[in-house]
C-alpha cells in the first residue's frame, strides 16, 4: 500500500538540495573521522574505565577542604565580575566604533572591527600564559586576559546589536540639528539596550566557565585546584570542585532569566 | 522676502531616479500649505530636501534668509522641526526625554553624555507637552501610547526646537481618522497661534482643502498646482493625480471611506 505522507513540495518529495546538504557533509564527516582517530572501538572499551573513574567518585568528601574551596570559588567569581566589567567600559566606545552605521569613517570601522577579531582570535588561556609570564602567577593575568578576550566578543556584540537599530529613530534625532554623537547616545544606544543586555547575560556565563579553567596555566581561580585533585587522584575534592562550579554556573543562569524577562518585558526603562 | 525660497531646486537619487524636477517656490512665513500628489511624486523628497535630510542636489534652498549647504544644515535643522509619518521616537525612552531630544542641538557633547538638562529644557518640554495635552504621559515609555499619542509627542519634540517652522511629512497616514483630525487641528492651531509656518504633505484632498491658506501639487517631480483651496476643482483633482473626472471623485469617497 502506498504510504499518504508527502513533502510539502510541489511533486511531494523532499527538495534536492535539503537532501544533499544533510548527506554531502555526513558523507565527509565519516570518511575523514579517521584523521582524529576517531575509532568506535576505543570509545566501546573505554566505557568500563570511565564507569571505573565515576565510581571513585562516591567517596566521602574532604569537609576541611570547604573553607579553601569557598575561597576560591569566590576568587573565581570576582575574577569574572571583575574582568566583565572592565570589558564592558572599553568594549562600549570599541563597539561604536566599530559599528558601521555608528562609526566615524569606514576607515576607523575597518580598523576597529579588525582589532577585535584578532582579540578574539586567541582563547583566554592563551593570552593568560602571555600575561602570566608578564605579571608572575596569579588572579591579575587571568582578569587581564579574561576581559581582553570578552572585550573582543562585547564589541562585535555592540557594534551589531547597535547596526540593527530601527533607523527611523535616528533620522528623528537627525531631524532636530543634533550631532552624530548625540544621536549615537540618544538613539542608538537606548534601541540597542534589549539586545545588548541578552549578550551581557551569555557572557558573563561564559566568563565563569572560563575563569574556573583559567588556574590551568596559574592564572587563579579554582582551575589550580581542579586540575591538582586531578593528578594527584584526589577524588575527595574533584567532586565538590564540579558540584560547586555546576552550582554557580545554574544560579547564574536562573539569575539572568529572571532579569532578562525583567528587562525585556519593559518593566527595567533605560531611564 | 518670501521666508522659505527654493530655486530650481533638482534631486537625482544616486540609483538616477529623478525625484524632483525645476522645482521654484517661495513661501510667506506663517502660512500653513498642504503638498498634495500621488505617491512617488516626490513630496517627501520635497520636505527633505529643506532640512537636508534628503539634500536637493541642483538649485538653491534659503530659509530666513540663510541658503542651506553642506556645512550649516544642521544649525538649520534646529530651528526646523520635523514630524514623521512613523513618528520616529525612541520606543525605549520615555516621552519626557523624547521631546528633550529636540534641545539636543543647543547642548554639547558633555552634558549629552549624562543625559543632563537644565531647568529651562524642561520648562520648555512641559509647555510643549501641555500644548499637545500629554503632560500626564510625560513619563511613560514611548511604545506605551497609542498611535495618536505618540504622533503628539512627535509635534511636542518639533516644538521644543522652538521651531520656526514645522515640516509634517505624511503625519496622518498611519493614524485613524479621529487621531488624524486632531493631529491636523493641532498642527493648525500651531500655525494660526504662534506663528510658526506649517508643510504638511497629505494624501487627502479633503483634508488639504480643510486646513490650508494654500495647496502645492506635484506629480512625477513637478509642480503642477499652486494656488489657494478654493482654486483646487476637481478638475484639477483629476489633473494632479492623472484619472478622469469621475475616477477622482470616486476615488475621494474611497478615501473618505476609510479616513
Amino acid at each position: 500500500m502506498m504510504l499518504s505522507w508527502y513533502w510539502p513540495t510541489p511533486n511531494g518529495k523532499p527538495p534536492l538540495i535539503a537532501v544533499l546538504s544533510v548527506l554531502v557533509p555526513l558523507a565527509v564527516l565519516l570518511l575523514t573521522a579517521s584523521t582524529v582517530d576517531m575509532s568506535y572501538n576505543k570509545i566501546f572499551y573505554a566505557i568500563p574505565r570511565m564507569l571505573d573513574f565515576t565510581k571513585n567518585l562516591w567517596v566521602m568528601p574532604d569537609w576541611h577542604y570547604v573553607p579553601q574551596l569557598a575561597k576560591k570559588m569566590l576568587e573565581t567569581v570576582e575574577m569574572t565580575l571583575l574582568a566583565t566589567a572592565l570589558a564592558i567600559l572599553l568594549s562600549m566606545p570599541l563597539g561604536v566604533l566599530a559599528a558601521k552605521n555608528a562609526s566615524p569613517h569606514p576607515i576607523i570601522f575597518r580598523i576597529t572591527r579588525d582589532l577585535l577579531s584578532f582579540i578574539r582570535a586567541l582563547p583566554e588561556l592563551v593570552w593568560a600564559l602571555v600575561f602570566v609570564s608578564a605579571l608572575g602567577l596569579g588572579p591579575l593575568p587571568g582578569i587581564m586576559a579574561l576581559s581582553l578576550v570578552t572585550v573582543g566578543f562585547m564589541g562585535k556584540f555592540i557594534a551589531e546589536s547597535i547596526e540593527v537599530v530601527d533607523a527611523k529613530a535616528i533620522e528623528g534625532l537627525e531631524s532636530t540639528g543634533c550631532t552624530k554623537f548625540q544621536s549615537i547616545l540618544y538613539a542608538m544606544l537606548p534601541q540597542a539596550v534589549p539586545d545588548f543586555i541578552g549578550s551581557l547575560l551569555y557572557i558573563l556565563d561564559h566568563n565563569l566557565r572560563a575563569a574556573s579553567i583559567l588556574g590551568l596555566v596559574g592564572a587563579g581561580g579554582i582551575g589550580y585546584d581542579m586540575v591538582m585533585s586531578m593528578r594527584l587522584f584526589n577524588y575527595e575534592r574533584i567532586g565538590m570542585i564540579a558540584l560547586s562550579i555546576y552550582a554557580l554556573v545554574t544560579l547564574l543562569d536562573r539569575l539572568s532569566d529572571v532579569f532578562r524577562q525583567k528587562a525585556l518585558g519593559g518593566i527595567l526603562n533605560v531611564h | 522676502m518670501a521666508y522659505i525660497s527654493l530655486t530650481a531646486v533638482h534631486k537625482t537619487y544616486p540609483n538616477g531616479y529623478c525625484a524632483l524636477k525645476n522645482i521654484n517656490l517661495d513661501i510667506q512665513a506663517g502660512q500653513f500649505i498642504a503638498v498634495l500628489g500621488p505617491s512617488g511624486a516626490g513630496k517627501s523628497t520635497l520636505l527633505r530636501a529643506m532640512n537636508a535630510l534628503d539634500p536637493a542636489t541642483q538649485g538653491e534652498i534659503t530659509i530666513d534668509g540663510v541658503t542651506l549647504n553642506k556645512k550649516n544644515y544642521r544649525k538649520i535643522r534646529a530651528h526646523v522641526g520635523m514630524v514623521f509619518q512613523q513618528f520616529n521616537l525612541v520606543d525605549r525612552l520615555n516621552v519626557m526625554t523624547n521631546v528633550l531630544v529636540g534641545r539636543l542641538a543647543e547642548h554639547s557633547w558633555l552634558s549629552s553624555l549624562f543625559y543632563l538638562f537644565p531647568k529651562t529644557d524642561y520648562q520648555i518640554a512641559e509647555a510643549a507637552l501641555r500644548e499637545v495635552d500629554l503632560l500626564d504621559k510625560a513619563w511613560s515609555r514611548a511604545d506605551k501610547l497609542s498611535g495618536g499619542q505618540q504622533q503628539r509627542v512627535g509635534i511636542a519634540r518639533a516644538l521644543a526646537q522652538q521651531p520656526k517652522l514645522i515640516l509634517a511629512d505624511e503625519p496622518i497616514a498611519s493614524l485613524d481618522p479621529k487621531s488624524s483630525e486632531e493631529v491636523l487641528k493641532l498642527l493648525r492651531k500651531i500655525c494660526s497661534e504662534k506663528g510658526i509656518t506649517v508643510i504638511v504633505n497629505l494624501h487627502q484632498v479633503e483634508y488639504a482643502k480643510q486646513f490650508a491658506d494654500r495647496i502645492i501639487a506635484l506629480n512625477a517631480g513637478s509642480l503642477v498646482f499652486d494656488g489657494s483651496p478654493e482654486q483646487l476643482t476637481k478638475a484639477k483633482q483629476a489633473e494632479i493625480y492623472g484619472t478622469t473626472y469621475e475616477e477622482t471623485s470616486h476615488d475621494a469617497e474611497l478615501v473618505l471611506a476609510y479616513t
